[in-house]
């Protein structure tokens, strides 16, 4: 009896191991897109809800202060928002990079699209930071020949927004040409410059193709934004002022 | 717009018959079988969905939706599986203040199945990426990084079949090349192998040993790009290899209007996918196999 048994488990096996003769006769495919008709997990959000408590605790730590507004509003090619980004940026990385080089950079450059969001007045928390820097940008050094230094130049005038350039550039642009200083030394076309910038812009972000293929690129290894809130960490009030580090004529 | 063209191109028609394909009704349900393939890529971090008002996104996405919706086509159909192709990481501070624990925690929940690695999944380093694969129930696919010198070693396979309602799947991973794309010092001693190279060699292998039905690749090497097209692309690699039945693609972050069909190098159709990025969108694809039927109507009709 209980050999019949094991027989008729062995062929059942047998049958069914062997490889379905199944052809594929028909595909249909669709996107389904997730939307507010449909109704949340609960389950789902029950492990989410401390994650969340505690993100919105670390992201509501007051770093900093502003006395006033710092907003994106374009005067004479610049703004406060991005002037303090780029003069906090060369603040930030000058020592870093000193010591990884022996070299200095002269100056810093970024896009004004690429700064996402004015500081309010009042505290400033770590989301501010995340607000302004959305991305995952680190910040880079470009070692530039004077030409591309020139090609620099042209497209910030002609590209007539206030894209940050920090505190070491006198640009005095007139009508048809424009006199440089950079750390109030007269431009040289015969040098190079090393240039603070993200790593996006690096790979040609914005059509800043001057940075591409540069003489030399130091890589930081680190993120716009944590340079953005070392800075807010460190300053208890953060300051920032229309100069004349453009003027147009 | 190249990619536009191309999907104007069978956008007309927008069921393809293959080879004749007459569809003859079965006598028998017994011998249909039925496979749901539910799909996500660069999901990037976003547990929760886009704020109302958000430009493009209004109210989009959300991981605790995405579990309802899933369990909705399960209950129709318990033969399903739910892959991603990678870029699981980052995009949220989710990812910056719990470097992708809760990611893998709610993938988890959704009974995800098998996914591949991203260019963004290195972003905590390889060693990041490995410090949070307990959370992780799900199998991780890659045929094409070699991590034999990595922590990933072993924990990593080219592939993994899975054998759902009596039907053999077999799903490969396939990464983007990370040199110029992610800092040496985060993906460490992972080596990028030619994609085409090792499709040939995978698919062969599911095909022909180990007899999979279904062949469907997870890939992170991007849709297709216009102004490089010689660069390897899920299109590219469609069009070069053979045995795929389905390419699930991301990296590109691209929203096709539907999936696009391509002939392989056997000129026989397969579908190429990728649901846009953020989980925004969920993609389906319904495979029906039949024992029965006409030995002359061998054809597969596709319905996007």
């Amino acid at each position: 009896m209980k050999k019949i048994f094991y027989a008729i488990c062995l062929i059942f096996m047998v049958i069914s191991c062997k490889k379905t003769d199944a052809k594929l006769t028909k595909i249909i495919a669709k996107t389904i897109e997730i939307d507010s008709t449909i109704q949340p997990s609960v389950a789902l959000k029950t492990v989410i809800s401390p994650y969340k408590e505690k993100l919105a605790a670390k992201m509501q730590k007051v770093l900093s202060y502003s006395s006033e507004e710092l907003n994106k509003k374009d005067s004479v090619r610049q703004s406060l928002v991005g002037n303090l980004m780029a003069d906090l940026s060369i603040e930030m990385v000058s020592p870093l990079f000193n010591k990884k080089t022996n070299e200095t950079i002269d100056f810093v450059m970024f896009n004004y699209g690429g700064i996402r969001a004015i500081i309010p007045k009042g505290e400033v928390a770590v989301e501010r930071a995340f607000k302004i820097m959305p991305f995952e940008n680190e910040l880079v050094v470009v070692e530039l020949t004077g030409e591309k230094i020139k090609e620099l130049i042209s497209y910030f005038i002609n590209n007539k927004k206030a894209h940050p350039l920090s505190k070491n550039v006198q640009l005095t642009i007139a009508s048809g040409n424009y006199d440089l200083k950079i750390n109030n030394v007269p431009f040289d076309s015969k040098k190079t410059y090393r240039v603070l910038t993200s790593d996006y812009l690096q790979s040609g972000g914005d059509r800043m193709t001057f940075f591409k293929d540069p003489v030399k690129l130091t890589k930081l290894n680190y993120k716009f934004r944590d340079v953005i809130i070392d800075y807010f960490k460190e300053v208890d009030t953060l300051k920032s002022t229309i100069d004349n580090r453009i003027i147009v004529k | 717009m190249k990619r536009r063209d191309f999907i104007k191109q069978i956008g007309g028609a927008s069921a393809l018959t293959v080879t004749g394909g007459l569809m003859l009704p079965s006598f028998t349900s017994k011998e249909k079988r039925h496979i749901t393939i539910l799909h996500t890529n660069d999901t990037h971090s976003h547990i929760e969905p886009f704020k109302a008002n958000h430009k493009r996104h209004a109210n989009k996405g959300g991981v605790a939706k995405r579990a309802t919706l899933i369990e909705q086509v399960r209950r129709e159909n318990p033969n399903t599986l739910l892959l991603d192709a990678g870029d699981i990481f980052q995009g949220t501070p989710y990812f910056n203040f719990f470097g992708g624990a809760l990611e893998f925690k709610l993938m988890s929940m959704l009974k995800y199945d098998v996914a591949t690695i991203g260019n963004h999944d290195f972003d905590n380093s390889i060693d990041g990426f490995y410090k949070q694969l307990p959370h992780a129930k799900f199998d991780f696919v890659s045929a094409n990084y070699d991590f034999k010198n990595t922590v990933l070693d072993t924990h990593v396979k080219p592939y993994k079949i899975i054998v759902k309602d009596g039907i053999k799947i077999g799903i490969f991973g396939l990464g983007v090349q990370l040199d110029g794309l992610v800092n040496k010092k985060l993906y460490k001693e992972t080596v990028y192998l030619d994609p085409i190279e090792v499709t040939q060699d995978i698919t062969n292998e599911l095909k022909n040993e180990k007899k999979c039905e279904l062949i469907i690749c997870l890939s992170h090497l991007g849709y297709y790009y216009k102004n490089t097209p010689e660069v390897i692309s899920d299109l590219n690699l469609a069009k070069a290899t053979k045995n795929i039945d389905l390419i699930i693609g991301g990296h590109t972050h691209t929203f096709l209007p539907k999936p696009t069909i391509v002939k392989n190098i056997e000129d026989k159709n397969m579908l190429v996918n990728q649901v846009g990025a953020y989980g925004i969108n969920v993609g389906r694809i319904d495979f029906y196999f039949d024992e029965k039927g006409n030995k002359s109507s061998t054809g597969t009709t596709i319905i996007v």
